[in-house]
């Protein structure tokens, strides 16, 4: 098992830990088979962190995302802590729209509602020359008087940590004025090819500097559950274990946040959101993680929650529960089979939610042809065998014949789905539903991750996609009408990968007018799946 | 305890502008045109999600979005420069999309470590590929200026030298920031139509009615160039003068409200030298339709007995807060108690855009604050001794507005907690939405 380094104040990269990549194409078995770091497999031959795995590389990418979006969606909406982001003003261009996943999640969890705090430094030009250490002064000062949070954050970006402006001593020094945690995270965009390693770098600064280092007292029926800002599907469903949920990150309070090394177990909605946490808790605080697969689908419900059980000692009551809700669930979702038998899916998310959610739809009999993840991990942090979400899938629901790793890039996407021909398509992160509904596929976006969690999440889900489906008609229609920017030569290619195979195709065709010249190609009218 | 005692720093909570690469979607506006990305793989997704997607859910069409092509710069760009990458992308881009013209936009990596775009981008000019290049690093500027980076990028990388003739009452119209200013399809729709309506031709430049780049192709020959803004445009009608020789006129208030709108059109008639028997033909149509509007709205106005309240606050970039202003104070009647100009705008406009602020209506003189933090606005308006009953602001000023029991109309970006799709607040039609919003705000303040 890999050693959670909380010494250093930098987060080490998915890259570095786990073997991330961010693009790659195959059958979901083979991407199993080379990531099942358990069995010594891995296209590198090795075991654990040697495990390598290639990845498809090409001439043409679309924008991404980056880690200080991820470490903003995180570190941004804990409820008394602020955010300082030590960059120019454009990093903090999502902030109006986390602020309303940061209201509804403050609604769903009957907290105050109230704006997100985060505050730019907002550097300039001449900044850029001679550093912008002083004005991050200032904004600790100004965030000090404005709020007096429990804790504050310093996110560095691409140009601060280009120009090496110390965050580091900033932290330290106010840390010690203020007397309370002053982190800096090393969130920069280009630090990581995916996003997901802004979840790490936010948890690494609440592992190192707000858990409680020494606790006095234990609470046995604490569960911490690491999610985003979904409504509250776990503490219903916990109580029947007699059990308390402890949320972080998101719409956590810096005491929950503190608490979390008093807990009896960690879960996460995610393992791609709670992998570094949950391994980071269970090294240094002795807060052991349920080692199982997600709770998504009713066979992937029933292993978490009795090992959760297991660790809680709460067995019995694990069993009532299980039957109690195979009982009540098991006719509706027969029902549901019906009504949603012959229609296929697809599912583009990141990648261990993605997981999950390809068993809830096989469970409710829907077809899978392809999937698209945004990330692949190798391995999760725990580097045990009964995490592995991928193999989970593959060995109980069956393989998934186009099964893409893929960084967003809709070009790819795009491709795929007219190969794929899905129904309908569940998604999250934006840039991806628009090219579906220009094809003519509605899209269920899953911005309140919980909706699919548990055994009522399969029901959820079913009654979800039947409602979707009703809108297609809106989506086939746009599809008669509008186009989608591609070329003609790349609306001709069936292989997404192509380019990554054959970058010197580039090079082809392309004539010194070449854009005007595939420009006035007559372009089909209709691109839609029907 | 307290650390400092200085009011204002420089530090900014709720942003109300991006930066400069955020005019990646000027680009955007324009039909057909895509921006390729020389930046970091987070900025193009942070742009789309606060300009298009969650600012009046307006969507980023078709080159927005996640269809940008980008580098996604990474440590190794960092360490060894983006060119050949970006050389890749751009050779790649002209094989997988499809558009009219691209536009290099740079983000803060490839700024700070001095990529040469323009001598990758050169190359593939010397082939005749249509692109340009604009240096749009987030410390640069906001997203004003770098529109105004993008516009000039066209004009001297694209359209070039021309020295040929012009056309008579052809004109190019450079006005509301596209994206970031919510409504600007709805209003650059009506300002194209009542400046038809009075006899020009009319290179609207974005939006639907934007004829695209072959449009753009004829922003030379126009006859003037109108800058319908407090600043924005001004530097590049400036340009255009020099290097087209086009006159060009500045008028700072977009006319809301018929009053405004016909003395509007009629300094333009006069400007362009078109028939004014026609254009007062235009005019008279559209004030009637108006006016029946009018003898029905004052029906609410004049007897709406739980109350319309007259103290109003404005907290907007320049050119719709003295637009607002202009139509509130001057045309309705109203009492402006605050504006806070929001876009900080460039320091050599800010005495011009004082002074147009000091001079709504014969009785109303405002002074005009530039503050960009949305927690020193919170404290400015918290402090005015009569607070305003309606707030014309942003998303940022809901929670204030139920703070002290006033309505909000969010005209401001960002819009948040509306769905906008043609809807405009400027010209004949536009204010009958403005109309409609700011008043439905007041009858939603009874319980």
């Amino acid at each position: 098992m890999t050693k959670i380094n909380i010494e250093n104040t930098a987060v080490e990269s998915r890259e570095q830990r786990l073997g991330t990549i961010v693009s790659w194409y195959g059958k979901a078995s083979e991407l199993s088979e080379i990531s099942q770091y358990s069995k010594g497999g891995g296209c590198g031959g090795g075991k654990g962190r040697r495990c390598t795995i290639c990845e498809a590389s090409g001439p043409f990418s679309q924008a991404s995302g980056c880690t200080d979006a991820m470490a903003e969606c995180q570190a941004g909406n804990i409820r008394d802590a602020v955010l300082i982001k030590h960059a120019p003003l454009g990093c903090s261009s999502f902030q109006v729209a986390l602020n309303t996943i940061y209201r509804y999640g403050l609604a769903m969890r009957g907290h105050k509602i109230e704006n997100v705090t985060v505050t730019s430094t907002n550097l300039r030009e001449d900044d850029m020359v001679f550093g912008g250490i002083d004005k991050l002064r200032l904004t600790v000062e100004d965030v000090w008087d404005r709020y007096h949070p429990k804790a504050i954050f310093i996110g560095a970006a691409c140009a601060t940590a280009i120009i090496g402006d110390d965050i580091d001593s900033v932290a330290i020094e106010y840390g010690e004025k203020l007397g309370i945690p002053v982190i800096p995270m090393h969130c920069e965009g280009f630090r990581s090819k995916h996003w997901s390693t802004g979840f790490d770098a936010s948890q690494h600064g609440i592992l190192r500097s707000i858990v409680r280092k020494n606790p006095e007292k234990k609470q046995e029926d604490l569960v911490n559950v690491i999610s985003l800002w979904g409504s509250d599907v776990f503490t219903p469903m916990l109580k029947n274990l007699n059990l308390r949920v402890n949320y972080v990150v998101d719409m956590a309070s810096v005491e929950d946040l503190a608490q979390t090394s008093e807990a009896a177990a960690t879960v996460a909605f995610c393992n791609t959101l709670g992998t570094y946490l949950s391994e980071g808790l269970e090294q240094h605080y002795g807060v052991p993680q349920v080692r199982a697969t997600q709770p998504y689908g009713i066979k992937g419900t029933d292993e978490w929650i009795r090992a959760l059980a297991k660790l809680t000692h709460r067995e019995e009551l694990a069993e009532e529960y299980i039957a109690r809700e195979h009982a009540r669930i098991e006719p509706i979702i027969d029902g549901l089979r019906k009504q949603l038998a012959g229609l296929s899916g697809f599912v583009a998310t990141g990648s261990a939610y993605a997981h999950g959610m390809m068993c809830v739809l096989r469970e409710l009999g829907i077809t899978l042809k392809g999937s698209q993840v945004f990330h692949h991990d190798p391995i999760y942090d725990s580097e045990d065998p009964a995490q592995d979400t991928l193999a989970f899938l593959v060995d109980n629901y069956g393989d998934i014949e186009d099964f893409t790793v893929s960084v967003r890039q809709p070009y790819q996407f795009y491709t795929t789905l007219k190969k794929v021909k899905p129904d309908f398509i569940t998604i999250r992160h934006n840039g991806l539903a628009p090219v579906a509904s220009r094809l003519g596929i509605p899209s269920i976006p899953l911005g309140d991750e919980h909706q699919a969690i548990g055994y009522q999440g399969v029901i959820n889900m079913g009654f979800i996609i039947l409602a979707v489906m009703k809108r297609q008609r809106f989506h086939q229609d746009l599809a008669k009408h509008v186009k989608s920017p591609y070329s003609q030569w790349w609306t001709a290619q069936t292989d997404a990968n192509i380019l990554s195979k054959h970058p010197e195709l580039i090079w082809d065709d392309v004539s010194d007018a070449g854009v005007s010249a595939v420009k006035r190609a007559p372009q089909p009218i209709s691109e839609g799946t029907g | 305890m307290t650390i400092h005692e200085t009011a204002r720093t420089d530090s900014i909570t709720r942003p109300r502008y991006v930066c400069a690469i955020g005019a990646m979607y000027s680009a955007i506006a324009i039909p057909r045109v895509m921006p390729i990305a020389q930046c970091g793989p987070g900025c193009v997704d942070k742009q789309y999600a606060g300009l298009a997607y969650i600012n009046g859910h307006q969507g980023a069409g078709y080159a927005g979005g996640a269809s940008p092509p980008c580098v996604n710069t990474g440590e190794k760009e960092v360490v060894f420069g983006g060119n050949e990458r970006l050389r890749d992308l751009i050779q790649a881009t002209l094989k997988v999309m499809d558009a009219d013209l691209f536009v290099v936009t740079t983000g803060c990596i490839s700024d700070i470590v001095g990529d040469d775009v323009q001598s990758v981008v050169g190359e593939f000019q010397r082939r005749n590929v249509p692109i340009v290049y604009a240096e749009t690093g987030g410390f640069k500027g906001n997203n004003f200026t770098g529109h105004e980076t993008i516009v000039d990028a066209i004009i001297d990388q694209f359209l070039g030298d021309y020295d040929g003739e012009k056309e008579a009452g052809l004109v190019n119209v450079w006005t509301v920031l596209p994206y970031h200013n919510t409504f600007w399809r709805g209003d650059l729709a009506e300002i194209k139509r009542i400046l038809e309506g009075i006899g020009l031709k009319v290179n609207i430049l974005f939006g639907y009615r934007s004829g695209g780049v072959e449009e753009w192709k004829t922003v030379p020959k126009a006859q003037f160039n109108l800058v319908l803004h407090t600043w924005l445009g001004l530097s590049t009608a400036k340009h255009l003068e020099k290097k087209y020789g086009q006159p060009f006129l500045h008028v700072p208030v977009i006319p809301i409200g018929s009053i405004e709108t016909t003395r509007f059109l009629r300094e333009v008639a006069e400007f362009a030298g078109v028939d004014k028997a026609a254009a007062e033909r235009f005019i008279e149509r559209e004030e009637e339709e108006y006016y029946a509007y009018m003898d029905n709205f004052s029906d609410f106005y004049s007897e709406y007995f739980l109350g319309i309240p007259s103290l109003f606050a404005v907290v907007a970039d320049s050119a719709y807060a003295l637009a607002i202003n202009k139509f509130l104070g001057n045309q309705l009647g109203l009492i402006p108690v605050k504006v806070i100009i929001t876009e900080d705008p460039p320091e050599e406009h800010r005495e011009a855009i004082k002074g147009e602020f000091r001079n709504i209506a014969p009785d109303i003189s405002l002074e005009a604050e530039f503050i960009e933090d949305s927690y020193v606005i919170d404290q400015q308006i918290r402090a005015l001794p009569r607070k305003p009953a309606m707030l014309l602001g942003s998303t940022w000023d809901n929670d204030l507005a139920k703070e002290i029991n006033s309505g909000i109309v969010e005209v401001g970006y960002p819009v948040s907690r509306e769905v906008i799709l043609n809807r405009g607040y400027v010209g004949y039609r536009g204010t009958l939405s403005l109309i409609e919003a700011l008043f439905t705000a007041v009858v939603r303040r009874i319980p």
